[in-house]
């Protein structure tokens, strides 16, 4: 689904992403780990197409993502951004209606299969006690939930998100995690989500890619990615780790 | 780890919600033009002579549809009627029209609450473009426009865009970018026009009265000559309330959502300033239609683009052709004053309202 | 939009503090006097080919199809050629045609009032415009249909006006010329940078209300009247004269060749004045060096006192100071472009050489 092969972003002589080579089948759930400035959030604007690499491809279901429009890189990938700015006084069904904007019909706007969407991914995400509210007046985790309920709206088949967890207390972060597995499993969506917290991460996701200073360093499942060796080299900590009988389907 | 997924509310609100704000806005525009049609009626009918109702009625159907109403009046009265107040009267529509579609446009844009038709520093340069025109020693009309109102509408442009030329140069983000530019040409044009003024001599009470705003001078060839700018314009803009709408969290969510966020831009600021331009030409420098009038849509039916954009159109509308009325009522005061009068209670009243903390 | 300078030319023009108004006077008193008055001197400032007997107007009068009449003299007698219709360049070079006598006039100057009003003809004005000190007092009643800074075109329109007088640079609004000229009516602009203009504005007055005759009469009065004056002061010495028009942000004087200049010297002294045709501001400096032996205050009437004249730092030091010659004028006299301008040049005489002997001038009798 996700293909980059030798992916290399340079910005001012010092390289953001260096020979990154990667696949991501649809239907997986991936999560992206590794320290500040590894490049995480880099690599997902490169499969978003809002940074260009200076060397490598990039394929969003078998097409060169150059090859193709806004519009239908919409249509193929949601994302949830970790922050955004409210302007103007809106209210959460209205803020979750923008996932449906890369249906819509240009002249005529939202349709009664639009609202039912919106409607329907404000229930899934569980945030049905919001609605009516300012958006701006939410906890941070409240709006980090009415985000993702937006990209659900969306309809994509991949859904990227970057750090989803960061504001959200500990039964919200796992209510979260709950949703991204129900939307992988039920909905066969493809989940990319960077997170910073490993053992979140260690759970519910049965693949990690671990990047340090703009490399891949590691790939794979969890118990293998997570060594004491790699965490050390590239968390700079001395990991001690316990293993809990439950894991990640 | 497992949370308990206990009950949850019913999605039913939230098409609720999308119904009412439908009914609102049809509500509101019903309410809107019937306010627009009593406003210019009263409009038409009042001025500094006294002319009877039934007589300004029946001028104007006669002008209109070629009906005799059966009634005679003399020929100043169908001067007075056809060609000064009905022109002025749909002269504020028209200006109104522009002035809160553009703010409510560069509002979206900017995705600043505070920004109006004039942020980009339109307003200083169609100033000093008028300023310019005053000391030239040329006298050429074209369609009931003079110089200065050419002028006017050339700098209105050309600060427009010089700004977003400026504000591609350099590293900040595009929005800011435009806004800090916007600010600094506008000053720079500003120190112009004050030098302006200052070599004007005699001239300057003309450039005042045209900074002051007004439609004395409104005529059928000058609304022949605007009319097609704002009507093209808005409805260009219209068509766009999409992108208006993606824009709203930023410009990396507007792309995610499938907006081709260079492109929208450079097209809403282009529409936005040529309305603006057109709008400024025939009336001069009006404030708070731009700035309130989206506010109080938006209060009303939601920031959706696809309401707001058509409401502020008849807002805008609605809210000048008042003013302009009450600024004749009120001894011929500027009509910037009116609007002011309105805007800045308005104004304060929704900053009030507004919460702290825009951040999400 | 910050700019001092732009203050100091603003507090010239438009806005004097209140504290200068004496108690009786209404408040916008002293602001539209001086502004009139100083609309006046920029206006006879800014007359572009700054001579001073220059004026644009040539009156033409097209013939009817019957008679044939030839360029007009100084006094044609009176019947002797249809003065209709007619066709005539008013001050700015637009050509106007009249087509009959005028029954219905407006006027937009307090000048052109007056001067109809000596033509007998003050009850064809159906429209003035506002104006604080009006002549004759039968002026007052008719209905203003003009502020100081607007054109009610509307009650212009209503009027059905045969002629309208304008004002030339800038005092009537150009745009609102423009505008009664577009919805058909005949506007005559007139704009008297000098005394010569003066002059040739009655005559043109009176040609557009057919009483040619009348005026050339008028202007060969006036124009006796100040030859009477100029004979008084002939021999005098000419003292340097500073006619100060305001002082309470920059100092508002006569600019040079302007029409204030050529009346300080048709009354026999030799005007200071700012150094530029088109400025109207002098500096302190300037003054000081120029060292004027009279000053004339000109806002006298609004409280300016010699005293206070005298306590203006580095004034002290001119002539004019140390004599004690610092006076009141009526500046409302004085700079009227119309009928009553020998009375203006009459005072200045008299005030500029309290100790000669000015005849007194006749009052020019309205004609009938």
């Amino acid at each position: 689904m996700i293909e980059l092969a030798g992916v290399t972003v340079s910005y001012r002589d010092r390289a953001v992403l260096s020979g990154i080579d990667l696949a991501i089948r649809a239907g997986e759930r991936v999560a992206l780990i590794g320290p500040n400035g590894a490049g995480k959030s880099t690599l997902l604007r490169v499969i978003t197409g809002l940074v260009v690499p200076d060397e490598g491809a990039v394929n969003l279901g078998g097409d060169p993502l150059a090859s193709l429009d806004r519009a239908s890189i919409a249509r193929r990938i949601a994302v949830v951004p970790q922050q955004v700015i409210v302007p103007f006084a809106t209210r959460v069904e209205e803020l979750v209606e923008l996932g449906r904007l890369p249906h819509e019909d240009p002249l005529r706007g939202a349709r009664p299969a639009d609202r039912a969407a919106v409607a329907s991914a404000i229930e899934r995400v569980g945030i049905g006690h919001l609605l009516g509210r300012d958006v701006r007046e939410l906890s941070l985790g409240e709006r980090q939930m009415t985000l993702v309920a937006l990209a659900v709206a969306q309809a994509a088949p991949v859904m990227i998100l970057d750090e989803p967890t960061v504001h959200l207390d500990l039964r919200h972060q796992v209510s979260t995690m709950e949703l991204l597995v129900d939307l992988n499993l039920r909905d066969g969506t493809t989940v990319v989500a960077v997170l910073h917290d490993l053992s979140l991460a260690a759970q519910f996701f049965p693949r990690l890619v671990l990047l340090d200073r703009g490399r891949i360093v590691a790939d794979g499942e969890p118990l293998e990615v997570l060594s004491a060796e790699h965490i050390r080299d590239a968390f700079g900590v001395d990991p001690s780790m316990v293993r809990l009988p439950v894991g990640a389907t | 780890m497992t949370t308990n997924s206990g009950a949850l509310a019913p999605a039913r609100p939230s098409v609720a919600w999308v119904g009412r704000a439908r009914r609102r806005s049809i509500l509101l525009a019903g309410s809107g033009v019937l306010v627009l049609v009593v406003v210019a009626c009263v409009g038409v009918a009042m001025g500094s002579v006294a002319i009877a109702p039934l007589d300004t009625l029946a001028i104007v159907t006669h002008r209109l549809f070629g009906l005799d109403l059966g009634r005679t009046w003399s020929a100043s009265a169908e001067t007075i009627v056809w060609d000064l107040r009905v022109p002025r009267v749909l002269t504020s529509l028209v200006v109104g029209t522009a002035l809160a579609v553009a703010g409510a446009t560069f509002q979206g844009l900017l995705r600043n609450p505070l920004a109006d038709p004039y942020v980009l520093g339109t307003a200083s340069g169609a100033a000093l473009g008028a300023a310019i025109a005053v000391l030239l020693p040329i006298r050429m009309v074209v369609l009931g426009f003079g110089l200065l109102q050419g002028l006017a509408f050339v700098g209105a442009l050309a600060s427009i865009y010089t700004v977003y030329r400026l504000s591609r140069i350099g590293g900040l983000s595009p929005l800011t970018s435009l806004l800090l530019t916007g600010y600094a040409v506008g000053s720079l044009l500003a120190a112009g026009l004050a030098t302006a003024m200052y070599l004007s001599g005699a001239a300057l009470r003309q450039i005042f009265s045209y900074l002051m705003g007004g439609f004395d001078a409104a005529s059928w060839p000058q609304l022949a000559g605007t009319l097609p700018l704002v009507a093209a314009g808005c409805a260009l803009i219209l068509v766009r309330a999409r992108s208006l709408n993606g824009l709203l969290l930023g410009e990396e969510t507007a792309a995610h959502l499938g907006i081709d966020v260079g492109r929208e831009r450079a097209v809403l600021l282009a529409l936005a300033s040529l309305i603006t331009a057109a709008a400024v030409a025939v009336s001069g420098l009006i404030g708070f239609v731009g700035l309130v009038v989206p506010h109080v849509v938006r209060l009303i039916v939601g920031p959706n683009a696809r309401l707001v954009l058509p409401l502020s159109a008849l807002g805008g509308a609605v809210l000048l052709a008042v003013a302009d009325l009450i600024a004749r009522s009120a001894g011929d005061i500027p009509v910037g004053i009116v609007t002011a009068l309105i805007g800045a209670p308005f104004f304060i009243v929704l900053l009030r309202r507004a919460r702290s903390g825009y951040e999400l | 939009m910050n700019a001092s300078p732009l203050r100091r030319f603003l507090g010239g023009f438009h806005v004097f503090p209140s504290r200068h108004l004496p108690r009786s006077a209404p408040p916008g008193l002293r602001l539209t006097t001086l502004s009139i008055a100083l609309l006046t001197v920029l206006a006879a400032c800014t007359n572009g080919s700054g001579s001073l007997a220059s004026s644009a107007v040539t009156p033409t009068v097209a013939a009817s199809s019957t008679t044939a009449t030839s360029a007009p003299s100084p006094s044609p007698s009176p019947s002797s050629a249809p003065a209709f219709p007619a066709t005539l360049t008013d001050d700015e070079g637009t050509a106007v045609s009249i087509s009959s006598e005028p029954r219905t006039i407006v006027s937009l100057t307090p000048a052109t009032t007056e001067t109809l009003f000596a033509l007998g003809l003050g009850d064809r004005i159906k429209g003035k415009g506002q104006d604080v000190f009006l002549y004759p007092p039968q002026a007052k009643t008719i209905p203003d249909v003009a502020t100081f800074d607007s054109v009610d075109v509307e009650k212009i329109v209503a009027l059905t006006p045969d002629v309208v007088f304008a004002g030339g640079n800038f005092f009537t609004p150009p745009d609102s010329i423009a505008r009664l000229r577009d919805l058909g009516l005949k506007v005559v602009v007139l704009y008297a940078p000098s005394v010569d203009a003066v002059y040739k504005d009655i005559q043109l007055i009176g040609q557009v209300t057919g009483r040619l005759a009348q005026a050339n009469a008028m202007v060969d009065r006036i124009g006796a009247e100040f030859d009477k004056v100029r004979a008084a002061v002939a021999g005098l010495p000419t003292p340097r004269v500073f006619y100060e028009l305001d002082a309470t942000g920059a100092i508002y004087g006569p600019a040079d060749k302007s029409f204030l200049a050529e009346m300080i010297q048709l009354a026999g002294g030799t005007p200071i004045t700012t150094g530029a045709t088109d400025k109207y501001d002098i500096s302190v400096e300037r003054l000081i060096e120029q060292d004027p032996e009279v000053i004339l205050l000109a806002d006298g009437p609004f409280g300016v006192t010699a005293a206070q004249v005298v306590a203006r730092p580095g004034w002290k030091v001119m002539t004019a100071v140390k004599d004690g010659d610092i006076r009141p004028i009526d500046d409302q006299t004085v700079t009227r472009p119309g009928p009553r301008l020998y009375l203006g040049l009459a005072l200045l005489a008299k005030t500029i050489h309290p100790e000669a002997t000015i005849p007194s001038a006749q009052p020019i009798p309205p004609v009938p």
